[in-house]
């Protein structure tokens, strides 16, 4: 590995004192030869001489622009973190929103005080925070980051700094549950945060589970019964579920493992930094009083800590962490399941949409004026909020009301609504694009309104609306992917989990979206075949219309 | 019987028709003439109750139509009339979406639920003896003009009307169709029908209708036999409108 020099590897603190002395020194110097090459510049005919003076102040300018961004770089220490649902590691104050607080906020100040350096963190998605730190968003994670096996060939680990437990937890009248055991016997599905030690290790083991953003979604899923049980690290279990009166903890934590910061590949430096940082805070008693202030300490922070404080180097410590297993055909297998799941929200809720949607145009349309203002309101809401923000509401907002759909049918009733309104609005054009003479010609034939509807005005309006229908579904089809927020494994929530846990990005983004056209592109093609169907038929229309009148 | 007593019509604050009164003799044709603008058009929009009447009444067989009924009972009055006659439109309004023997069977078969087999026989013959019996399984915008007005005089008379009504139907034909259709229409009077045909050309007329009715700035100006109206009118606004060179 080739080492650069990066600023962050160079942030000893003599050094980093040196260096903004040297950077006044400069700035008074540069001052004085900025103004003389501007004077030369102005003054002096010789080309020579003016092109030594411009070269001049494009150096200075590239002097000061290299020192600014290098002393900014150092000073700083940015820390990537996912503060929602991020209690007790890091959250916005509830109390005061703007500030973030938490063990984990309170030790980085700690180690950046340690290290001479100004803590920033850089809000992040805690599923893809790997990546995140890859592409260079922040310099280190400290989030309760597991230094598992698949994630030690992506990053650096720190030295860690505290040691976890797994709690089972499930609803308090729930009995069938005992252990960990019993949740694989009974085949009961188990919700965890997605790509974490324990889901990897449900994984492994075999146990049906669901991997959320946060643990409030878990814990409310598991209260309304859309899912079994929730196993999660203790600091989490013991913020978010140990006092909520209908659940319970089921048997002591298990499964230990330790949070260690995650660096880039290369940064051994600020590796070594952080590491010796670590230990400070552990000698002088810093994280001990931290983790003592949030209830955190136990005797599994015991072990950790008193090997240091004796003296001993103790880098070694490690607990056998399940790495995430993957395979193609197990790959392949899940994102054909999503892939099923993905089809039957579109179609679900193309149906609710087609079939709503009439009465929705003729209501807004035709009705008395109360049922269009109805009509109107339902449309323009649908219409003028994200769908994303309405799946939110019908997922965690009806459960209020007692209401509470699994994951998929949320999103295929969410959906149908949505694009209902939609439908609405090309039926209502369709059906004004029927000229009034139709009406007309049905009534004098001595059809009733409804008649003259169903048989003379539906059928034509019905094939002016097919194109853009057609084109709606392909719409809706790719729209099913905000259905991962809220947890249902159709495809993109599918990529998006097994990808974070690979890092694969790449190619199950090229076999995701292959999935996804194999699927839209017959619809797409039927929707082109509809329209020039009807541009055919238009034509000839016109050419009829063409007789002098 | 058809009487038409005070017929009144009016749109925002204008009289479009005002107390038009006259009757239809069964089995004759009733040319009604004027001007653009005159009132023929709405008044036969009336007839087939397209339009609601203000004020008077239509007497059609066994029907009345009074502007005095209320609304429920006016709009059932409405349908029955609906029945009763057929309408040929300026502009056709066929079916696009159905075939030319769909646009004829469309109402017996939906209206009066007749048996499709039997109206499908009888749409047939109307085409017969409209000239279109091998157009039945094409669709209207494939036909010619003249055509596909002559699918719409046999999806009129597939609901066996007791009064038929034509607006304007020389307006999209050359003189050679039109006296066609003149000698067509003639035929089916013969036959015992009533016709009711709204038009500006009065040499479309001649020979066909048997009675005329002149209208002007919304009221019945003259009415009486073809001959008399045309050569020795009585009113002379009538006499100033026939004696327009054609």
């Amino acid at each position: 590995m080739l080492h650069d020099e990066a600023p962050g590897q160079q942030a000893f603190e003599p050094y980093y004192r040196a260096l903004v002395e040297k950077f006044c020194l400069l700035l008074v110097t540069m001052n004085k030869s900025f103004r003389k090459s501007v004077i030369v510049l102005r003054a002096n005919t010789n080309p020579r001489r003016r092109i030594n003076a411009l070269r001049k102040l494009l150096q200075i300018f590239f002097v000061v622009l290299t020192g600014l961004t290098a002393t900014n770089a150092q000073q700083v220490l940015r820390w990537g973190a996912d503060p929602s649902g991020g209690a007790p590691y890091v959250y916005a104050d509830p109390a005061n929103p703007d500030h973030y607080i938490g063990y984990e906020k309170e030790m980085v100040d700690a180690l950046a005080a340690a290290m001479g350096r100004k803590p920033e963190l850089v809000p992040t998605d805690w599923e893809s925070i790997v990546q995140t730190l890859q592409r260079g968003s922040f310099d280190i994670v400290v989030n309760g980051l597991e230094p598992t096996t698949d994630r030690a060939k992506q990053i650096l680990f720190s030295k860690p700094y505290y040691v976890f437990e797994q709690q089972l937890t499930v609803r308090k009248d729930d009995d069938r549950v005992h252990s960990i055991d019993d949740c694989r016997n009974l085949h009961l599905t188990i919700g965890t945060l997605g790509n974490t030690a324990a889901s990897r290790y449900l994984q492994k083991e075999g146990i049906p589970f669901r991997g959320y953003p946060d643990p409030v979604a878990a814990y409310r899923d598991l209260e309304l019964k859309r899912i079994d049980g929730v196993l999660m690290d203790v600091p989490m279990e013991m913020y978010y579920a140990r006092s909520n009166p209908s659940l319970k903890p089921i048997g002591a934590p298990f499964l230990r493992g330790t949070y260690n910061i995650g660096l880039r590949q290369g940064d051994e430096a600020l590796k070594a930094q952080i590491d010796a940082a670590i230990d400070k805070i552990i000698r002088d008693g810093t994280l001990e009083s931290i983790l003592r202030k949030w209830n955190l300490w136990n005797d599994a922070q015991v072990d950790l800590q008193a090997p240091i404080r004796a003296g001993q180097k103790n880098d070694t410590i490690s607990y056998d962490l399940t790495s995430v297993s993957f395979n193609w055909r197990q790959a392949f297998g899940r994102l054909g399941r999503a892939a099923m799941v993905t089809v039957l929200i579109a179609f679900g809720a193309m149906i609710i949409a087609v079939v709503f949607g009439l009465p929705l145009a003729v209501g807004q349309s035709k009705g008395p004026g109360w049922l269009q203002v109805l009509c109107t309101i339902y449309v323009e809401f649908f219409r003028g909020t994200p769908v994303l923000v309405q799946l939110l509401f019908l997922y965690f907002g009806l459960p209020a009301i007692h209401l509470a759909m699994p994951g998929w049918l949320t999103a295929l009733v969410g959906l149908g609504l949505n694009y209902a309104a939609y439908e609405s609005q090309i039926y209502r054009a369709a059906l004004e694009a029927i000229p009034r003479g139709q009406w007309e010609a049905a009534y004098s034939l001595g059809m009733s309104p409804l008649l003259a509807f169903r048989r003379i005005i539906l059928p034509q309006s019905f094939r002016i609306a097919l194109p853009p229908m057609t084109n709606d579904f392909v719409s809706l089809f790719k729209d099913t992917s905000v259905a991962y927020v809220i947890s249902v494994w159709e495809l993109a929530t599918a990529y998006r989990e097994l990808a974070n846990a690979t890092g694969k990005f790449l190619t199950l983004g090229i076999v995701v979206s292959a999935f996804y056209m194999v699927m839209s592109l017959p619809l797409a093609r039927l929707a082109r075949r509809l329209e020039r169907k009807m541009k055919n038929r238009q034509a000839l229309q016109v050419s009829v219309s063409e007789v002098p009148a | 019987m058809i009487r038409i007593e005070n017929l009144t019509k009016r749109a925002g604050g204008t009289q479009i028709l005002r107390d038009v009164s006259f009757d239809v003799v069964p089995q004759s044709v009733l040319g009604i003439i004027g001007a653009s603008g005159s009132g023929k058009t709405t008044l036969l929009r009336c007839l087939n109750g397209l339009e609601r009447i203000d004020a008077g009444s239509i007497d059609l067989d066994d029907v009345r139509l009074d502007s005095n009924l209320p609304e429920s009972d006016y709009r059932q009055r409405v349908r029955l009339l609906r029945r009763k006659v057929g309408t040929v439109f300026q502009h056709l309004h066929l079916f696009p979406h159905l075939t030319v023997l769909g646009n004829i069977i469309e109402a017996p078969v939906h209206v009066l639920r007749l048996p499709r087999r039997e109206v499908e026989a009888e749409g047939l013959e109307l085409l017969e003896s409209v000239g279109l019996r091998q157009a039945a399984h094409r669709f209207p915008e494939s036909l010619s003009g003249g055509e596909q007005q002559r699918v719409a005089i046999a999806r009129a008379l597939a609901m066996h009307p007791n009064l038929l009504l034509f607006d304007e139907p020389t307006s999209a034909l050359d003189p050679k169709r039109s006296a066609e259709l003149r000698s067509l229409l003639r035929g089916f009077v013969t036959r015992g029908h009533t016709m009711v045909i709204v038009s500006h050309s009065i040499g479309f007329l001649v020979g066909l209708a048997d009675y005329l009715l002149y209208m002007e700035g919304g009221q019945a100006i003259e009415y009486g036999e073809t001959n008399t109206i045309l050569n020795s009118p009585q009113d002379s606004r009538t006499r100033d409108f026939v004696a327009q060179p054609k």
